[in-house]
């Protein structure tokens, strides 16, 4: 553990959850803003993120005037799916989501867009995440997440679908933070001594 | 590297990711120093220049990439799900920052 905090410190600084309200949540990366959005494209694979299997840029494009970068993807991922879900909507393991970033070197802002291109018609989850410098050595990441079924249905129905896409929501932003985490480490601290006695 | 959505284009989508990495790893420190102490002309010079640059060094990988995964994304139906997104929410240009609706984020 005084490995863990030692190389890269985070805090969950705010976490909310209220009926149909985005959901939030803001962390720090002790790395720079410019190693933080150089990390965005080695992310993937990942051990923490195994289930996002494809990744492929459908367009891009760099602004000669204002020098920001525009790049839409396609993500593709295998993640098991409740029957119930599999029953009610259709749908297979396979899920893709259509993810724009953008990032503005002059600003020293990055934003990143997802939201699901499998089952949109049943139900939409918009993800923003966020990467801006708070100090030349430290990188606030924020993450937001607006998931709302879209048909009109039981309000049971409707409340467990929304329930168990937040689910998923917090389950893979956790796995996505510590495989990010690990990603960067490895980018930038190769040379980190191994004292910690925790470390496997 | 990920894989691509068809294993035919994952030598493809390696090459390219590969020279858009080495192209942006040198674009952006220069890119964030020239926005802090240049003048707003001459930023848009080296903007303008390393735009150039990553069309000449990757353009074409690029192409051939592109022609690829086009096909891959026709191939699993994805084409029409993509363009109901792209309608909803074109994103052409960067959100607002202050979070929150990710509806009709275009100015």
């Amino acid at each position: 553990m005084p490995f863990f905090s030692q190389s890269f410190k985070y805090e969950c600084v705010n976490f909310m959850k209220t009926d149909r309200t985005p959901l939030m949540l803001q962390r720090f990366f002790s790395h720079p803003w410019s190693h933080v959005v150089i990390g965005i494209w080695h992310k993937y694979p990942n051990p923490h993120c195994t289930h996002v299997v494809t990744v492929d840029v459908i367009d891009r494009s760099v602004d000669s005037d204002t020098g920001i970068i525009r790049t839409e993807r396609v993500l593709g991922c295998k993640q098991k799916t409740p029957v119930w879900i599999v029953k009610l909507f259709g749908g297979s393991e396979d899920a893709y989501v259509r993810e724009i970033s953008f990032v503005d070197p002059a600003t020293q802002s990055a934003t990143i867009t997802s939201v699901n291109l499998s089952l949109s018609q049943f139900a939409s989850c918009y993800e923003r995440i966020q990467y801006r410098p708070t100090s030349p050595h430290q990188t606030m990441f924020t993450q937001t997440a607006e998931i709302q079924a879209r048909m009109a249905m039981w309000r049971t129905m409707t409340d467990r679908v929304e329930s168990w896409l937040v689910q998923r929501f917090e389950q893979n932003a956790k796995q996505g933070k510590a495989g990010f985490s690990d990603v960067l480490r490895t980018m930038w601290e190769p040379e980190q001594p191994q004292l910690s006695p925790g470390a496997s | 590297m990920a894989h691509s959505l068809s294993p035919e284009c994952t030598p493809l989508k390696q090459a390219y990711d590969a020279c858009f990495n080495t192209w942006f790893e040198g674009y952006l420190e220069p890119a964030i120093a020239h926005s802090k102490n240049v003048p707003q002309g001459q930023r848009n010079e080296y903007a303008k220049k390393k735009a150039e640059e990553f069309e000449q060094k990757c353009g074409a990988v690029w192409a051939q990439y592109k022609e690829c995964v086009q096909k891959a994304v026709r191939d699993r139906g994805l084409e029409d799900l993509l363009e109901q997104a792209r309608q909803e929410n074109p994103l052409r240009h960067p959100p607002s920052t202050s979070g929150g609706s990710g509806s009709s984020s275009t100015s």
